[in-house]
């Protein structure tokens, strides 16, 4: 009799166990759908150039992605209209709550602020960034220079 | 969330070590099978210590980290409070001073975590942390000393109170490397500001080894070394050199070092050595074996019998009390720390805090997978300890400490990680422990589902004698169903009992040290319940208290009276009596002299078995004596006054079944590679089927000792007879030999016939009824190792009156 009692609690006992796993297994599930959800809403801040070509015609473009490519190309999201600039010229991204400027090996170089560039460099408003003739003067939008990340999910805590 | 996870998950631990500890309360009376029990207690205080403290660190972790990582501490409680329930279960007084050193560890645990909030302060003075816990390390080789008082000497204690720096020192050597590799912007393999870390550690790794002769710390020493600069500088190359150089440690080990010796040559070959130097990992093996899938229950399996159950053994101790459901349940948790860890090292804010985590959680990784490893055969037994789990204050502390500081690392709340050059040393280095758990977990599988029952039918099972001390062994019985051998007293304490000790020779005994012999040995099966019981029940038995179930009766042939008359006539004389029925083979006296007490085995088993005069031997089926003139009346029969050729001498012994070992549920021999039959010799047994023969119109019959079973579903069952009855004589033949010897005035034929070989004399008498004999045919042979006509004569008249007038 004690030992079917005991055979009743050795089979709870292993599902005590594989309930600590299982629950385990499901907040790391939960963990992962969570941490999806907010860096899908995690938005990359605005990005706004005003493009003065050597000609001296000026353009404004605003993004809100985090890659922005600039080069001769077309295809590029800041198409350059100029024989100096390479077909793809210089790239800015958007990590570690900065901007990032990377010279893609172009011909005549990327300059920042008069200075050429050789690793990728971060970025802030004002600054001025120069690819052959053409130069694009940069305008973050607010948020970026208030917090370079939220803190997601962190007040349903209480 | 977090601290939802956290509690949920604090709250399954609790509830399974609650029912653990309920199962060890209640675990004397699924052993004696009784309710009237002596029930465990005191492991309580324990549980209810452990629930307390653990409560208490997770109001703290919740205060003071309120980011960290929700499954560290619930992983790690869990595992303390497990291996703290096993060893209150192996050893009380281990089990209080483990209970307190998880008190100790938990508030240093909670302290820590308010007066250290950050790491830096360890970045700052890691050189001192360094050389203090190199000195303190050092300090064991001159005050060093051993709990047990044997042993390597790695503790440093003092009063009662031990400690071991080697335990912390792990801890101390990852902070410095961390903090080190960290203040260093680029590191290359083989350069200056590599040389200093490196060669402190071959310090201390061979002086580990080489000294306290500590090969397991050494191998975590250079691992924890090897993944920490690998994840710094991200070359494989430091992995070659250092496999490179754990082989030579494990080579120097193998071949100046006694103890490495021993533990790789029991490693590779143990069941060369089951009792001597692998004595240890075979008993763990068995343990394991012993667990199947949902272990024995805790306190209801014998995880003692494995030395050092409470550290080196602990896995063992678990895998046999909870199965394999309950070690692939540590090894996932182990794995939980494990993954977490490397998840928090990637998600660190700077290199010191990464390097920090992966080498604590390479620590843990690599500890376990030794220990793990070791006990299951994987990889050579070290002397390390399971993490949170093995019995030692040093090493609970450390483990705490290791908790602690992943769980401040894991404390970021969203900053950045750091940047990370190479993704390569992270999937390496989780790939290799992933596959080193997975791989324990395959072994320890595969020595319980594969290995199991091959391994817990091995003689040197101590859980058959454990058993048998718990379930009644079933009894023999005479013809009458008058009991010869029985098992008493009470469950826990049964022993045998053989109330008819001049049997000893043929009924052997169960003896838990010189194992078994005689009926006791060849019926072990029905007398243990393996055999004759339903399948079902076995199977129920064996999983509710992991023994057979109770044993079975078994009736014999013989005749304890009749017995009781033969031992007497035959006295203090070396010789053999069997009396057969010619008819249906029973054999109903069966007396070999000289005899023992099987009562007195465990006094005497020594000086018996060294005994010139064999006392042990059943002279009846195995002791073989020349024939002689023996055969005289059935050599009548066959050729009556003419000599026979040797030839037809030996064709004619073939057909009495003489060049024949009889099948029996007891050995017997036979001298069948004896071509000369003026020297063959024989067994009283063999003899008594050819006098059969002759009393019985030439036909042999097929002998029988184990007549019946008496089985729970249908009453006694009749045991198959184990060979055929042959026709040895000419019927016409074999009733004129046996009124050729007819003894004048009785109604029985008889001839002596006496042998020498080789300085013995032996005097036969064989005798059996003569073929208008009413009642059940007999046969009688006596075989005395001595000059003895008179007294063979007399015993056979006696015998044969007192049977025949029955």
């Amino acid at each position: 009799m004690s030992g079917s009692i005991v055979l009743a609690l050795r089979l709870a006992t292993a599902l005590a166990l594989y309930g600590f796993l299982g629950w385990a297994l499901y907040y790391l599930y939960h963990e992962v759908q969570r941490q999806s959800q907010a860096l899908a809403g995690r938005r990359t801040p605005g990005i706004s150039f005003t493009v003065k070509h050597g000609g001296g015609g000026s353009l404004y473009k605003h993004f809100a992605q985090p890659e922005i490519t600039l080069g001769r190309d077309p295809g590029c999201d800041i198409p350059l209209m100029d024989d100096t600039v390479s077909t793809r010229h210089a790239e800015l991204t958007y990590h570690h709550g900065q901007w990032w400027l990377e010279d893609l090996s172009s011909t005549n170089g990327t300059l920042l602020n008069e200075t050429p560039i050789t690793m990728p460099t971060v970025i802030t408003s004002g600054d001025e960034i120069r690819c052959g003739a053409t130069r694009l003067t940069v305008n973050l939008a607010e948020d970026v220079l208030i917090e370079p990340t939220q803190r997601i999910g962190k007040n349903e805590n209480g | 969330m977090n601290d939802q996870t956290q509690s949920r998950l604090l709250r399954w631990a609790a509830l399974f070590l609650f029912l653990q500890s309920v199962i060890l309360t209640l675990s004397p009376a699924v052993r004696e099978r009784a309710w009237d029990v002596d029930y465990r207690l005191s492991h309580w205080i324990g549980f209810l210590a452990w629930g307390a403290l653990t409560f208490l660190a997770h109001r703290a972790a919740i205060k003071y980290l309120p980011d960290r990582d929700p499954y560290l501490l619930p992983a790690a409680m869990l595992l303390s409070g497990w291996g703290m329930l096993t060893i209150w279960r192996l050893d009380e007084t281990f089990g209080i001073r483990q209970s307190i050193w998880v008190g100790v560890s938990i508030l240093a645990f909670i302290l820590a975590l308010r007066f250290l909030p950050n790491l830096t302060i360890l970045r700052r003075y890691k050189y001192i942390i360094l050389s203090g816990g190199l000195l303190i390390t050092a300090l064991t080789l001159i005050f060093g000393t051993n709990p047990l008082g044997f042993g390597p000497r790695l503790w440093l204690g003092c009063c009662g109170v031990y400690f071991q720096p080697s335990e912390p020192l792990k801890i101390l050597l990852v902070i410095y490397l961390s903090a080190y590799l960290a203040d260093r912007a680029s590191i290359k393999l083989f350069s200056f500001p590599l040389l200093v870390p490196t060669l402190a550690l071959t310090g201390v790794a061979l002086l580990l080894l080489l000294v306290q002769r500590d090969l397991g710390t050494a191998s975590i020493f250079i691992c924890i070394f090897t993944v920490i600069i690998f994840i710094a500088t991200g070359k494989r190359r430091i992995l070659l050199s250092s496999t490179f150089f754990l082989s030579l440690v494990l080579l120097l080990g193998y071949f100046f070092i006694d103890i490495i010796h021993v533990r790789v040559t029991g490693w590779l070959n143990p069941w060369d050595d089951p009792t001597g130097n692998s004595y240890q990992i075979v008993q763990s093996l068995l343990a394991v074996a012993n667990g199947g899938t949902i272990g024995r229950g805790l306190g209801i399996g014998s995880p003692l019998l494995v030395p050092v159950a409470i550290s080196d053994f602990i896995f063992t101790a678990i895998a046999e009390e909870t199965g394999l459901a309950g070690t692939l349940g540590l090894i996932a948790t182990i794995w939980l720390i494990l993954a977490r860890g490397l998840i928090i090292s990637l998600r660190a804010s700077d290199r010191f805090r990464r390097y920090l985590a992966a080498g604590v959680a390479t620590y843990l990784g690599v500890q376990s997978l030794l220990i793990i490893g070791g006990n299951v055969r994987m990889l050579p037994l070290t002397g390390v300890t399971l993490p949170f789990v093995s019995y030692g204050g040093s090493s609970l502390l450390t483990s705490f400490i290791a908790l602690f500081l992943l769980l401040v690392i894991s404390d970021t709340d969203d900053e950045e990680p750091a940047e990370l050059h190479d993704p390569k040393p992270y999937t390496f280095l989780a790939g290799m422990l992933a596959l080193g758990l997975a791989l324990s977990a395959l072994t320890t599988a595969w020595w319980t589902i594969v290995r199991g029952p091959d391994l817990l039918t091995r003689t040197d099972n101590p859980r058959r004698s454990i058993a048998d001390r718990f379930v009644p062994r079933g009894k023999l019985v005479d013809k009458n169903n008058l009991p010869i051998n029985v098992t008493e007293g009470k469950s826990g304490t049964y022993t045998r009992v053989y109330l008819y000790p001049e049997l000893g020779p043929i009924t052997g005994y169960t003896h838990p040290v010189y194992g078994q012999a005689g009926l006791e040995a060849s019926l072990d099966a029905y007398l243990r319940g393996l055999q004759g019981n339903p399948a079902s029940m076995i199977l129920w038995h064996q999983l509710i208290y992991g023994t057979p179930p109770s044993g079975l009766d078994v009736r014999l042939s013989l005749d304890l009276s009749l017995q009781t008359t033969a031992n007497q006539l035959l006295g203090g004389h070396r010789g053999a009596i069997l009396l057969i029925n010619a008819d249906t083979g029973e054999i109903l006296v069966m007396a070999s002299h000289p005899t023992y007490d099987p009562n007195k085995l465990s006094e005497e088993g020594e000086a018996l078995a060294q005994n010139p005069h064999s006392p042990l031997l059943n002279r009846a089926t195995l002791g073989l004596y020349p024939i002689g003139t023996a055969t005289l009346p059935m050599v009548r029969a066959r050729f009556g006054e003419d000599q026979p050729t040797d030839e037809e001498l030996r064709a004619y012994y073939g057909k009495l079944g003489l060049y024949n070992s009889p099948v029996l549920n007891i050995p017997t021999a036979s001298d069948a590679g004896n071509e000369d039959p003026q020297t063959l010799r024989a067994s009283p047994l063999q003899m008594s089927l050819a006098a059969a023969a002759l009393s019985h119109r030439g036909v042999a019959p097929a002998p029988r000792i184990a007549t019946a079973v008496n089985t729970p579903e249908q009453g006694w069952v009749v045991l198959p007879v184990l060979s055929q009855p042959f026709e040895a004589i000419q019927p016409r033949a074999a009733d004129e030999a046996a009124l050729a010897f007819i003894q004048p005035g009785r109604p029985y034929w008889s001839h002596v016939g006496q042998a020498s070989l080789d300085k013995t004399i032996v005097t036969w008498l064989l005798a059996g009824t003569l073929p208008d004999w009413k009642g059940a045919p007999l046969a009688l042979v006596i075989a005395l190792e001595e000059n003895n006509i008179p007294l063979a004569n007399y015993i056979g008249e006696n015998l044969l009156d007192t049977v025949l007038n029955q």
